[in-house]
């Protein structure tokens, strides 16, 4: 599917994602609490998705290899090593931006 | 208040960021890149859901031409950044923002430096808010590296970059 609006529906009925390390995909497949698999692109020059998937990996939210070793991967995993994820907390930001203009 | 919006993933953020404040944020004044398609229906989707909460609610929508595309040279990147300026030195003197909330995209730049050199000249003095992206882990963006220097409050969400950058905020992560 080329551009569907959402994936919201997908990833509800998935039990397992695997993903390129765009940032949108990634939180969004671990807010929903489903294992993933993130697949680094070798050959994008400047590969500012590495630094965070490697963060989520190290943070042990995420599995992640690239293409060539996906299958050996996907052979050898153990998905129950990974932990929950989360969730981020935009209202820490409204407060901060509340003290900034003395609105609290 | 007047947010930039980038393509994707930032405008995504953004609405994140946007999604606890409260309606003393208003009106929105919203800037995107003309190329960018998407980030209109995310925008206004996320205003309507805000507008059955808060009925008063306001906003509005402006382009302004993309900065620079991805990978683009540093040379042209200069020369299309100065021309974006044209088009956001009028549009932030209209709308003369008391916030401006930005989270990385090459769009950020125009409008930002605008609003510095309005504060400049006493026309309008614009707290300028910057959130680094949630993907930059431990290093900062263009945007970021131009901006740390530019803004009032230099937001970054992983502890590394405030390491780094000492005169950032840690909140921790926030989208």
């Amino acid at each position: 599917f080329r551009f569907k609006d959402s994936l919201a529906e997908d990833l509800q009925s998935a039990d397992l994602v695997i993903s390129h390390a765009g940032a949108g995909s990634c939180l969004e497949t671990l807010e929903k609490g489903k294992p993933l698999i993130v697949v680094i692109n070798d050959k994008l020059m400047d590969n500012h998705q590495l630094e965070l998937a490697k963060q989520l990996h190290r943070d042990g939210y995420v599995l992640y290899c690239n293409c060539s070793t996906l299958v050996e991967t996907l052979q050898s995993m153990d998905l129950s090593a990974l932990k929950p994820f989360p969730p981020g907390q935009p209202e820490k930001f409204a407060s901060f931006l509340d003290k900034v203009f003395g609105l609290q | 208040l007047l947010v930039v919006a980038g393509s994707g993933g930032h405008t995504t953020e953004i609405l994140r960021l946007l999604s606890c404040l409260s309606e003393s944020y208003s009106p929105r004044h919203y800037v995107l890149a003309d190329s960018d398609k998407m980030s209109e229906a995310k925008i206004r989707s996320f205003e309507q859901k805000r507008a059955e909460t808060f009925s008063e609610s306001q906003f509005s929508l402006d382009r302004i031409p993309r900065s620079r595309e991805v990978r683009q040279s540093w040379i042209s990147s200069v020369v299309t950044t100065l021309y974006s300026i044209l088009y956001s030195l009028p549009l932030t003197f209209k709308r003369k923002p008391d916030l401006i909330l930005c989270n990385g995209p090459g769009t950020c730049v125009p409008v930002c430096l605008s609003a510095f050199l309005l504060g400049l000249l006493r026309i309008k003095r614009t707290t300028i808010v910057y959130v680094e992206s949630i993907c930059r882990v431990e290093t900062l963006s263009l945007s970021g590296k131009i901006l740390y220097y530019f803004s009032d409050y230099f937001i970054v969400q992983w502890p590394d970059l405030k390491k780094k950058y000492p005169k950032s905020v840690y909140l921790g992560r926030i989208v």
